[in-house]
């Protein structure tokens, strides 16, 4: 990669100035000021296309930052860790040093862009269920579409990273689309970066803005996103900055009830003898069933926790895993975390 | 002289306990599991056997999560004498105050029946002066003693086995494991000595009536302890 000057910043360009190290990206630089903060700045540039479209558009850096404020506030408010500490200024933010991991994932709530050209699917199918997609932040490649499989298989990501990115992805879904209808806009689909900080905590990084997101008017299906500019609609701040103004007018943030749960399956260490296991064995054989080679019982927990995915949920899961649920002498065990679907309205109403 | 017997739900032993302790006049008073501030003041605990919270999660798992079974750590260091019985020694291994755990039956099947035991520990004060082949009955589903090989070097190295299952001989040998336990183990004790956790129930064989009164020396040892 050729190095850049300061004021020519191109993504993943390390400069020093004035002792600070400073990263720069296509629309922020991020100074690092010790082992535990950095500051973002966010710049007017604008760019699409792996950087092969790019311009300046005056205010856009100051709109994307106080929307990301907003968001980041509002997602702090749910009980989400996220990298952001405080705003320094009306274009900075003092947020918490993390390594950004190399994977981001991208959430689908109705079809459009990348998922359009790649399967030829036409925009504006709504999903069943939302889509989880990870990608490989590689702008080379132009940011590859990666199973969590074969990211896990690269090391990119660990396996419980994978888990915990998805169910955290799922949930901040649900947040942002109460948020968005309140204010009239439909959440298309939306981009998360995720960072991981010395003590391996994960957290949401980056930022959350329009540029990282598709919004369209719920009414009339206008787009009001970066949409605007890769397409060359115009207008792009008009619309970013309404978006912001409807995020400031919200006054009072929906009521959502995180449930994430944790099933835990619990099984004897291969060592050690299973004569339950070895009967139902005996039993199926018995009955025909030839292909069997062995059967091992075991148990199984589901729980369900009153918080959204996190990785102090997770290092909680595996303590009540290893101290309780199992007695790691004879018993081994599996977990997966999982973010819940909130319970529909009238389910509420039943339960009360 | 204080000993408390405990009482968590399910547990069904603790007046077979209470009653073998009457007969060498001793007053044992009942220790439910929130009475955990109790402890302080008793000299020392049977956890009696049954089936403390249905057997939930694992035999004594509950259990060992309760007030009382938290302070259990503190009592034993505290020099104070334990003796486990059945769910009981289940317990302590969960707790982790005894090496080891208890887990299914081979056979699969509940056991209920008279069987033999040889005493096998001579440092323990609670194992002394003991036939050195007791009568005493056994009542349980998941008594399958088990420990991974370093863990049964070290009960061994430590002279910490208090009681193996053997013929009416003293012979130990397979046929007369009921359990599948391994090297026969019915029972054991922590270094010190002072924890006694065994899957037999000597409470059911300390009266002439009910078939041995060899189980009784158990708890007349614990009280001569106590005395001095």
């Amino acid at each position: 990669m050729q190095i850049q000057t300061a004021n020519c910043l191109h993504y993943g360009v390390k400069t020093g100035i004035f002792a600070l190290v400073t990263y720069s990206g296509k629309a922020k630089d991020v100074v690092v000021l010790n082992d535990k903060e950095v500051q973002i700045i966010f710049r007017d540039s604008i760019s699409a296309f792996d950087g092969v479209k790019k311009e300046e558009l005056a205010e856009k850096g100051i709109i994307n930052c106080l929307t990301s404020v907003k968001l980041f506030e509002i997602l702090d408010e749910y009980g989400f860790n996220t990298h952001f500490i405080s705003k320094i200024s009306d274009s900075k933010l003092l947020c918490k040093k993390v390594t950004i991991l190399p994977v981001e994932v991208v959430c689908r709530n109705i079809s459009a862009g990348s998922f359009c050209r790649r399967y030829g699917f036409e925009e504006g199918i709504k999903f069943k269920q939302p889509l989880i997609e990870f990608f490989v932040k590689d702008d080379e490649h132009h940011d590859p579409l990666i199973t969590e499989s074969v990211a896990v298989q690269m090391k990119l990501i660990t396996d419980n990273e994978a888990i915990l990115m998805e169910a955290i992805t799922r949930a901040v879904n649900e947040v942002l689309l109460k948020i968005f209808d309140l204010i009239s806009l439909q959440l298309v689909d939306f981009k998360l970066e995720f960072g991981r900080t010395t003590e391996g905590q994960l957290l949401l990084a980056d930022e959350i803005s329009a540029d990282t997101m598709r919004l369209w008017e719920k009414k009339t299906g206008e787009k009001k996103d970066k949409d605007r500019y890769r397409q060359e609609l115009g207008d792009v701040i008009v619309h970013y900055k309404d978006i912001l103004d409807r995020l400031n007018s919200i006054q009072k943030l929906p009521n959502y009830k995180p449930l994430s749960t944790a099933r835990v399956i619990i099984k004897l260490r291969k060592s050690v003898l299973d004569p339950a296991g070895e009967v139902t064995f005996r039993s199926l054989s018995r009955k025909g069933f030839k292909r069997i080679e062995s059967v091992r019982l075991g148990k199984s927990a589901e729980i369900a926790f009153n918080a959204v995915p996190s990785s102090e949920l997770q290092t909680e899961i595996e303590e009540i895993s290893a101290k309780i649920l199992s007695n790691p002498l004879i018993e081994d065990f599996d977990l997966t975390i999982r973010h819940h679907l909130e319970k529909s309205e009238k389910e509420h109403v039943k339960e009360e | 002289m204080r000993i408390g017997i405990t009482k968590f739900p399910g547990t069904n032993n603790e007046q077979d306990v209470l009653r073998a302790l009457s007969i060498l006049d001793v007053k044992g008073e009942l220790i439910y599991p929130w009475d955990d501030k109790k402890l302080e003041n008793l000299d020392a605990l049977v956890i009696a056997g049954g089936f403390s919270y249905g057997d939930y999660l694992r035999p004594g798992g509950i259990a060992a999560q309760s007030p009382v079974a938290e302070k259990l750590i503190d009592f034993e260091k505290n020099g104070k004498f334990i003796i486990g019985i059945c769910n009981g020694f289940q317990i302590l291994c969960e707790t982790k105050i005894l090496p080891g755990v208890l887990t299914t039956n081979l056979s699969t099947k509940f056991i209920c029946k008279w069987i033999n035991i040889k005493t096998e520990n001579s440092q323990s004060p609670l194992l002394q002066n003991l036939e050195s082949i007791i009568k005493i009955p056994i009542a349980h589903y998941e008594g399958r003693y088990y420990h991974d090989s370093n863990g049964i070097k070290k009960i061994n190295d430590d002279d910490s086995v208090a009681f193996r299952y053997c013929n009416e001989h003293g012979e130990i040998t397979q046929k007369s494991n009921p359990n599948g336990s391994l090297e026969n183990i019915a029972g054991i004790t922590n270094t010190k000595g002072n924890v006694l956790g065994m899957m037999p129930h000597p409470e059911r064989a300390s009266f002439d009536y009910l078939g041995s009164d060899t189980g009784r020396q158990i708890f007349a040892n614990l009280i001569e302890e106590i005395k001095c």
